[in-house]
């Protein structure tokens, strides 16, 4: 009988087997629970396969779009719909950046504890950083033209603002198939590349700054343009004698083609690459595209026009948000973050007093060159940008940032083939930038 | 009555018209948390009271040894030998290694048995027969040149062995772990009303009312009778409201037949448990209730439907049931055996040709994880019956019956592997239905989404197979974690009893019953969740079907059987009402006052027996 006893314990080995499994099981839950409640079968998230629950509301509350037993929903304002179209994108699933199916989990409300029970049953709420008030007002500046806005703040790398068109009111699509549609459902803010033209100089010139030591007390002479090797890199103007800043401010094509060719492609390159132009970013888990910069030969035109913002330069809207908002901030980007509060991971461009000099400068171009009277009341550092696009048209570039403590923003607007950057896309910004002091 | 369901409408109603009056959201909102914390404190309670009481020792005999020494028998079946891992170790050569069995029966008459080959034993200088011989008090036992002397309790100490034997309930009152099971049935019963559509209230709330109404009368009936163990019909209860939330959620029209099955259920338990009582009786029916399970085993293979590839259905006078959940019980019953019986070749002979036959014919029906379970079962009892070549032999079955259960890999199972694993890549395939447990399994969290609010019931076999992921969806992964600890529980509890077991065949029985129920179980979980692959088999008391049922209720009879705690078990009779130990009782407790202390490890301390010669104690 004693043998029998003995043996009987062995029983409890089965019941080892139970907690080890459960054991198992309840890690798998805990690392894959999220994916598996998105499966679009699961009727207490999706009803027949479209996303049933959830909100989301810009910043300060205001709902952009609701679902809920079968019945879905956006903004009430039509211009808010039309301007929140590629943030928030669509029930339909036509957008795939939007809001709706970057953050799908957090609209089923998934946490590991609840599950996605709610006391309403309504799934999870999404706050966006976005101001919806702010995209209208970009939206109705773009009036029409095809493009992107970006606004967000430097200091805490929210995106306040970010408008693509052409957009529609999602709550009535029209037929896409027409010209005026084309790329509709791409957000050009993260996922389209385009000639940066002279705003690329601002790479060129930190490149610069950080390495050729007498760029201050030099003098670039201009004569309308530059010969290099067989070709003529032609400027927009005639501009004689300037030092760096007054080259920047003109945004004298003959002085950064001198700058380029004693950078050298592959320093002008790096730099591009270490500003995060050349990769894909993660924006709150969107990933946006990557740009490319093509190297071009020494002493020929190609070097020049690679480090004038030309050749076949190309970067997106993103990147060069991020970048502004680095010179900014001293050199301290801040990742671009979609949602209210987000946590936002930092990276150094670049040195401090860099940076510095480059605010100067940007601030100058304004006081030089653009002229503070566009912008009335904004202390504003910008650079502008004509990119050529080869087929006689240019898309026009306005990108910068404020320098008010109050005020931390940083912008960049993008026409495409909009003509000259100053004329078309400053305006933009002016009326963007407004609208957002105001608010404050 | 009228009125009453017209006011439960009403109160209701505001959930159907979508107005949801917030505190209502609320309050069921609330319930979810409430639900683990009840469950909890019913396992808690049963275990607490089940696992931690300790058994004081118990002797039920002496045998004086030729070296000088006094063994004291502990056991109701004891074994004699030169083998050292017999109850009494003889150091004789000519002795084989287990000599002699000496089992002793609820009357206090001992038998001895004489198994071993070669010289052979005599009592008094008679041949012990092959029937066994009667042992008296100070008989003298012959085995070659050793010579042993039994003694057999006396009247007084026999007293003293019942005064001292625990009862339930010092540590928690035995009606507490019901009042848990109450709480956990109303807060179960408030989601369903809540969640379930209209024409289904009155029937929800009739049937939970009856349930526990049930359960009530249980423990009132046991308690006038003197019983006072009822963990393991708490467990049980607790199970079953899990399963009638189950009921209540994917099929609710059914709910009363299902309070009706569960009433058929507690009937063969308490049936199967009266009978368990004669060992003698039990012993009897062995034969003939293995082939009654053969011949139900041959009709199914002729005559048996098949639903969803395997052929494991009979359909009667339009009652459906699955013959293999009685064979279940009958295959324990016949597996246990007295230890008289375990060292017998012929026995084992028989015992593994009904295991084969058992297995075998499961195969032949398709039905993989049923002969699973059997063959585990088997590996089990085999276990713990196998004596010296006893083990070759079994091992030798044991290869052959996985062969047979090689056979049974049809088609639709080698499917089944096939998908183990890579549910994700056919999610509207092969991986239909496990994916969809997991999504709703992630859903319910960990408090689940409320009693009838899920969806998962509403995918095939969600009721039988995937019931594990039903009730994380609706009730919450912390209470699914409980019903699987309940059945932990209640193999603990069975493996803790079996220290105290005094007969071989409920010590058997008893663990092959748990172990049963959680390879059963383990199956069933895992295979839902792809961490095994599918086989089909039911979670026992949760999953809805009538047989399944009403065979867990029985093994719980086997179960309870081990319960040898003092007016705990109605299976167990209580020595007291066989003698007038009741008058030596009550002097005892009237001289020498409360001694119920039960923490003494020193036999000495329990006899005073100071003018014999004290035993070598254990």
């Amino acid at each position: 009988m004693k043998k029998i006893k003995n043996r009987a314990y062995f029983s409890m080995f089965i019941a080892l087997g139970l907690v080890f499994g459960l054991c198992i099981f309840s890690g798998k839950l805990f690392a894959d629970g999220k994916d598996w409640v998105m499966l679009r079968a699961n009727q207490s998230v999706f009803n027949e396969g479209v996303l049933d629950t959830g909100t989301i509301t810009d910043r300060n509350g205001v709902v952009l779009a609701h679902a809920g037993d079968g019945v879905f929903s956006y903004a009430e304002d039509e211009t808010v719909r039309k301007a929140c179209f590629h943030a928030v994108g669509d029930y339909a699933g036509n957008v795939g950046t939007g809001a709706i199916s970057a953050f799908n989990f957090k609209l089923a409300g998934y946490d590991f504890i609840n599950g996605v029970a709610s006391v309403t049953g309504n799934g999870g709420k999404v706050k966006l950083s976005i101001d919806s008030s702010l995209n209208a007002v970009a939206y109705k500046a773009l009036a029409g033209r095809k493009g992107a806005v970006l606004v967000s703040n430097y200091e805490t790398g929210e995106i306040l603002c970010m408008v693509s068109t052409p957009a529609y009111d999602p709550s009535n699509p029209p037929d896409t198939s027409t010209p005026a549609y084309e790329g509709v459902y791409m957000n050009r803010a993260l996922g389209a590349t385009f000639t940066p033209g002279s705003v690329f100089k601002l790479i060129t010139l930190t490149a610069a700054i950080e390495n050729i030591p007498d760029l201050y007390t030099r003098t670039f002479t201009c004569a309308g343009g530059v010969q290099v090797g067989a070709d003529f890199v032609h400027c927009t103007g005639t501009h004689g004698q300037q030092t760096i800043e007054q080259a920047l401010a003109n945004s004298c094509n003959s002085a950064f083609s001198e700058i380029s060719q004693e950078l050298g492609a592959d320093t002008i390159y790096s730099y591009a690459e270490k500003f995060g132009f050349l990769k894909s970013l993660n924006v709150s888990g969107i990933d946006t595209v990557a740009g490319s910069v093509e190297k071009g030969e020494a002493g020929t035109s190609n070097l020049s026009w690679m480090g004038i913002g030309q050749y076949n330069d190309l970067i997106s809207p993103i990147a060069m948000l991020r970048f502004v908002s680095a010179i900014a901030n001293d050199g301290l980007a801040k990742e671009p973050v979609l949602l209210k509060n987000a946590r936002s991971s930092s990276e150094r461009l670049m040195q401090s007093d860099t940076a510095q000099k480059i605010q100067e400068m940007m601030s100058y171009n304004v006081a030089y060159a653009y002229g503070k009277g566009s912008f009335p009341n904004l202390d504003i550092c910008a650079k502008t940008g004509t990119a050529e696009v080869g087929d006689g048209t240019s898309h026009a570039w306005f990108v910068g940032f404020l320098n008010d403590k109050d005020n931390p923003l940083a912008f960049t607007v993008v026409i495409e083939n909009g003509g000259g950057g100053l004329v078309n896309a400053g305006p933009v910004a002016n009326v963007v930038l407004q609208a957002a002091v105001a608010e404050k | 009555m009228e009125s009453f369901l017209q006011s439960l409408n009403s109160f209701f109603a505001q959930s159907d018209a979508g107005a949801f009056s917030p505190f209502l959201n609320y309050l069921v909102y609330f319930t979810r948390y409430m639900l683990p914390v009840a469950a909890i404190a019913i396992l808690l309670r049963c275990s607490y009271s089940m696992l931690r009481e300790r058994y004081e020792p118990e002797v039920w005999g002496y045998l004086d040894l030729p070296d000088g020494s006094r063994v004291p028998l502990r056991n109701w079946e004891c074994t004699v030998g030169k083998a050292r891992s017999s109850d009494v170790v003889l150091d004789e050569a000519s002795a084989a290694g287990t000599q002699l069995v000496l089992i002793r029966d609820e009357y206090g008459n001992w038998t001895a048995y004489d198994i071993g080959r070669g010289g052979g034993a005599d009592i008094n200088g008679e041949i012990i027969p092959e029937e066994g011989a009667s042992l008296e008090d100070s008989d003298q036992i012959s085995i070659g040149k050793s010579k042993l002397r039994f003694f057999n309790l006396t009247e007084q100490e026999r007293g003293i062995i019942s005064e001292r034997r625990t009862s339930p309930g010092k540590v928690i009152a035995p009606g507490a772990m019901f009042r848990f099971v109450t709480v956990f049935q109303f807060l179960v019963m408030y989601q369903l009303l809540y969640f379930c559509e209209e024409q289904y209230r009155a029937q929800i709330a009739l049937s939970f009312a009856a349930v526990c109404i049930i359960m009530w009368l249980y423990f009132i009936i046991m308690r006038t009778i003197g019983r006072k163990g009822f963990e393991v019909e708490a467990l049980a209860f607790f199970l079953s409201t899990i399963g009638l939330a189950v009921c209540a959620s994917s099929t609710p029209g059914n709910m009363l037949k299902q309070v009706l099955l569960l009433l058929a259920g507690i009937a063969v338990f308490l049936i199967l448990g009266s009978w368990l009582r004669d060992l003698k009786r039990v012993k009897a029916m062995i034969i003939p209730a293995a082939a009654a399970a053969v011949g139900l085993l041959a009709v199914n293979i002729v005559f048996g439907s098949t639903i969803l590839g395997a052929k494991n259905w009979l359909n009667i006078a339009g009652f459906s049931f699955q013959p293999s959940e009685f064979v279940k019980i009958v295959y324990i019953y016949a597996g246990a055996a007295t230890m008289d019986r375990l060292y017998k070749s012929k026995n084992l002979l028989i015992y593994i040709a009904f295991s084969a036959i058992c297995v075998g014919a499961l195969a032949i029906m398709g039905d993989f994880g049923t002969a699973l379970v059997f063959f585990a079962t088997f590996l089990v009892i085999s276990f713990m019956r196998s004596g010296n070549i006893a083990t070759v032999l079994l091992a030798v079955t044991g290869a052959g019956l996985a062969g047979f259960l090689a056979l049974s890999i049809k088609p639709h199972i080698a499917e089944r592997f096939a998908t183990w694993g890579h549910i994700w890549e056919d999610v509207n395939g092969a991986g239909f239905q496990q994916t969809r447990a997991l999504s709703a399994v992630a859903s319910g969290g960990l408090f689940g989404l409320g009693a009838g609010n899920g969806w998962l019931h509403s995918i095939v076999a969600a009721d039988t197979d995937l019931v594990f992921g039903m009730v994380c969806e609706e009730l919450g992964v912390l209470v699914a974690f409980c019903a699987v600890a309940a059945i932990i529980i209640l193999a603990a509890f069975a493996v803790h009893n079996a220290s105290q077991g005094r007969s071989a065949f409920y010590v058997i029985a008893g663990c092959a019953a748990v172990s049963m129920m959680m390879v059963q179980l383990g199956l069933n979980v895992f295979g839902s969740l792809d961490i095994l692959p599918f086989t089909g088999v039911t979670f026992p008391f949760v999953s809805l079907g009538g047989s399944s049922l009403i065979s867990c209720w029985a093994l719980l009879a086997f179960i309870k059987a081990t319960d040898t705690r003092k007016s705990a078990s109605f299976i167990i009779k209580d020595p007291s009402k066989m003698h007038d130990w009741n008058e030596f009782s009550e002097r005892e407790a009237e001289e020498s006052g409360q001694a119920e202390d039960g923490t003494e490890e020193d036999t000495r301390d329990l006899f005073d027996r100071s003018d014999e010669k004290r035993g070598r104690g254990r």
